[in-house]
């Protein structure tokens, strides 16, 4: 049987097979759990390539579980927002490496959880690319909440008491946040009769009756979906959960799981450009402000963080901000910088919290002043995370440049010139935090022996770490490569149907 | 001050969705796109395309096939997302049962459940074990033609290991949580959903297909009870190691 056909399903179903084999394979010896989840993760990886390969060949193509066409069956849809996979499986990958070392840092009593922190690890990297390679919108909450409940918990596996409480607060926002996407779909299914995403477009274009139905459930999805990516003001999880959680999970949480959100508002988006039911302008303008707020607040906060990994948490409040201007700006340039910008996110975001994850390892501290001088004693993973700061920051040649410039574009091409000055300022604002990280790291004597003698990252740590920062400086040089590849999508996405 | 500010904030949540809800078709009207779209397929052709007398069964296990694997993961993750959260490295029993694969327990443990309970739930629990055993097996089996399946048949299985962990205490329950056969069973579920899902990969090209041939019917309805079967298992496997971690811990 010849597989080419068949990568779409087994992405899927490979990890999450994976994770149910996992608790098994941990019988066999302590050790097992790691390689079994890496290799789930190279196959996985292996999968998320050929589909890659394939939507470069031949555009968006589909896959039927089960032989039932749409409407009547599930479709798996992959296009070109789906190949944010590449990226999920990278990180996801690295994130699997980075731990096998770092679980050994768990406190005593939490030994035991490793195997379910493989699991977990493995179900969490599923459900996200589940939930961007589906067409059905009852399967993309399936896979939410897959995501969504795996998450909350590798918030808490490390068992210290702030960490459960955070774990906790998540929790308790994610599930109102879901609850809304549930009831949104069910209005949604109550007036078209269809789940599949495609199919609700279609028979939304044009709908004659009640439009109150519809408009609900647009605000609840998008509510919802806002709440996962945490913009403001619907942000006060996050930074405690991503600050408190392990820090390969962080980097997973941070770096994807806050994108998923983003991709389920261009799932939604969708349905509502293509039916061409409302004008959406007061919605984009609500985004706009929102993106806005979450830009200069998330980097307001970050700038008087001493802990790094909450700087890095509230850092992501302003990157999130970056990409729902973009989205809400409706503008090409805007939307293509937006899209763009969940992917480089990503790749930076996970830079820096393995490097910093790796600094804590090694010397048990976590705040600037404690960590003063660490840039001499840790050479290779300081350097990891300067490449990691200056791209996020958005300095040119660096991956975090080209898509707040098309970001800042879309700003100008919709005639709102101020929003592109708010980008620019966040991106000052946070200029300042990253220079005093840098000055406390090269430049300040330590004041810990620890921080003093501490050596570089052992080597499961130190390669994802380099690897992703190498991949921050390679895709800002070929930076018009993913732009260029996302442009037919975007050109889908604003499209109303048929028009 | 906190709950009249709580009250405002849900009444003014309720005023939108009580719009939407208002916008809906009539329950009930026959004309309603929610009758008249996809489930209209459904009903028609369902019973011999899906291969289940049982319309539910045939809309969850064969044309939204997927949704139930989605399913089981999402139960499977509550279940690991429960143990990685409170396993605790010192329940010492645990560790001695996976060393020498005994417990060591004391007299008293033996003769007594770990709470007191009062003879009549005793002997009534022991009375029903094996009809509600039985009944399990009869909505598992049949779930396909009659209102049923594996969900509610491994609620039950589960509910009853539950019942009789506390009748009877732990030690008594205990060998039938294995710790070799444990991961299987917690996986049980997933695990069959791929296994059946390759399978049907094999017969009709596509993940999770089912054969429609009339001669390969035997091998559909199999695949069905398969199904059933092993979702039944995952889902009393995850009820009741929910209930044994929350105890131990």
């Amino acid at each position: 049987m010849h597989l080419w056909p068949h990568w779409l399903a087994l992405i899927v179903l490979t990890p999450l097979v994976g994770a149910a084999l996992t608790p098994v394979v941990a019988l066999i010896d302590r050790r097992t759990p790691t390689w079994w989840a890496l290799s789930t993760m190279t196959v996985t990886s292996f999968a998320a390539t050929m589909l890659v390969l394939r939507i470069f060949h031949e555009g968006p193509f589909s896959y039927v579980p089960g032989g039932w066409t749409a409407p009547y069956g599930i479709e798996l849809h992959f296009d070109e927002f789906s190949a944010v996979v590449g990226v999920i499986c990278l990180v996801g990958w690295l994130a699997v490496l980075f731990s096998s070392r770092y679980t050994d840092s768990l406190p005593e009593f939490a030994r035991g959880r490793t195997p379910y922190y493989y699991t977990l690890l493995l179900l969490n990297c599923g459900g996200m690319i589940g939930f961007t390679v589906t067409g059905d919108l009852f399967n993309l909450f399936v896979f939410m909440e897959v995501l969504s409940l795996s998450g909350y918990a590798l918030v808490a596996v490390g068992g210290e008491r702030i960490a459960e409480m955070a774990a906790f607060k998540y929790l308790l926002m994610g599930a109102i946040s879901s609850l809304l996407v549930l009831f949104a779909i069910g209005f949604l299914y109550g007036i078209t009769g269809t789940l599949n995403i495609a199919d609700v477009t279609a028979r939304l274009h044009g709908f004659e009756g009640p439009t109150a139905p519809a408009a609900v459930a647009l605000g609840m999805l998008v509510v919802g979906f806002a709440t996962k990516a945490a913009v403001f003001p619907l942000h006060v999880w996050l930074p405690d959960a991503h600050a408190a959680a392990p820090s390969p999970v962080s980097a997973v949480l941070s770096g994807l799981v806050v994108k998923v959100g983003v991709i389920g508002m261009i799932r939604v988006y969708r349905i509502y450009y293509g039916s061409g039911m409302f004008d959406l302008t007061v919605l984009n303008l609500v985004l706009i402000w929102l993106g806005a707020i979450s830009i200069v607040m998330g980097a307001f906060f970050a700038v008087f963080q001493d802990d790094v990994k909450l700087m890095l948490a509230y850092s992501t409040i302003s990157n999130i901000g970056y990409i729902v201007m973009g989205l809400g700006l409706a503008t090409t340039y805007g939307v293509i910088g937006a899209s763009v910008h969940i992917f480089n996110h990503a790749l930076i975001k996970a830079t820096l919290f393995f490097a910093v994850g790796a600094i804590i390892y090694r010397t048990g501290y976590r705040t600037l002043t404690d960590l003063r001088g660490v840039g001499r004693a840790m050479p290779l993973t300081a350097v990891a995370l300067s490449v990691g700061a200056i791209s996020i920051v958005g300095i040119p040649p660096t991956a975090g440049f080209l898509c707040k410039w098309y970001i800042a574009l879309g700003a100008f091409q919709a005639d709102r010139p101020f929003f592109g000055f708010v980008l620019i300022f966040g991106a000052l604002l946070i200029f300042i935090y990253y220079i005093r990280m840098v000055n406390a790291f090269y430049f300040r004597e330590p004041v810990h022996a620890e921080v003093a003698e501490a050596k570089d990252a052992p080597v499961s740590m130190l390669l994802p770490t380099l690897v992703l920062a190498s991949l921050c400086l390679i895709m800002g040089i070929l930076g018009r490569v993913p732009l260029t590849f996302i442009e037919p999508g975007v050109a889908r996405l604003l499209a109303p149907l048929g028009g | 001050m906190r709950r009249p500010i709580a009250i405002s904030l849900a009444f003014l949540a309720a005023v939108p969705l009580l719009a939407g809800v208002a916008g809906l078709p009539v329950h009930g009207d026959p004309s309603a796109p929610v009758h008249t779209h996809v489930s209209a397929r459904y009903i028609e052709h369902g019973v011999e395309e899906a291969g289940a007398s049982n319309l539910v069964t045939g809309v969850l296990l064969n044309y939204r096939g997927l949704d139930a694997a989605g399913e089981v993961t999402v139960i499977f993750t509550a279940l690991i997302a429960v143990l990685a959260v409170l396993t605790v490295a010192s329940t010492r029993d645990a560790d001695a049962s996976n060393h020498d694969g005994r417990v060591r327990r004391s007299d008293a443990d033996r003769r007594h459940p770990d709470h007191p309970v009062s003879p009549i739930v005793h002997f009534v629990v022991r009375l029903i074990a094996p009809f509600t055993a039985l009944y399990a097996a009869y909505v598992i089996l049949h779930g396909h033609v009659t209102p049923g399946g594996g969900f509610q048949g491994g609620a039950i299985l589960g509910g009853l290991f539950i019942a009789l962990t506390m009748v009877l205490g732990k030690e008594r329950t205990r060998p039938l949580v294995r710790p070799v056969l444990a991961p299987w069973m917690q996986g049980a579920a997933v695990l069959t959903f791929a296994a059946v899902g390759a399978v049907g990969a094999l017969l009709t090209g596509v993940y999770l297909g089912f054969p429609v041939d009339p001669s390969l019917r035997i091998v559909r309805d199999l695949m069905l009870i398969a199904l059933e079967v092993g979702i039944a298992l995952g889902g009393a496997a995850v009820l009741a190691m929910i209930f044994l971690q929350m105890e131990a811990s």
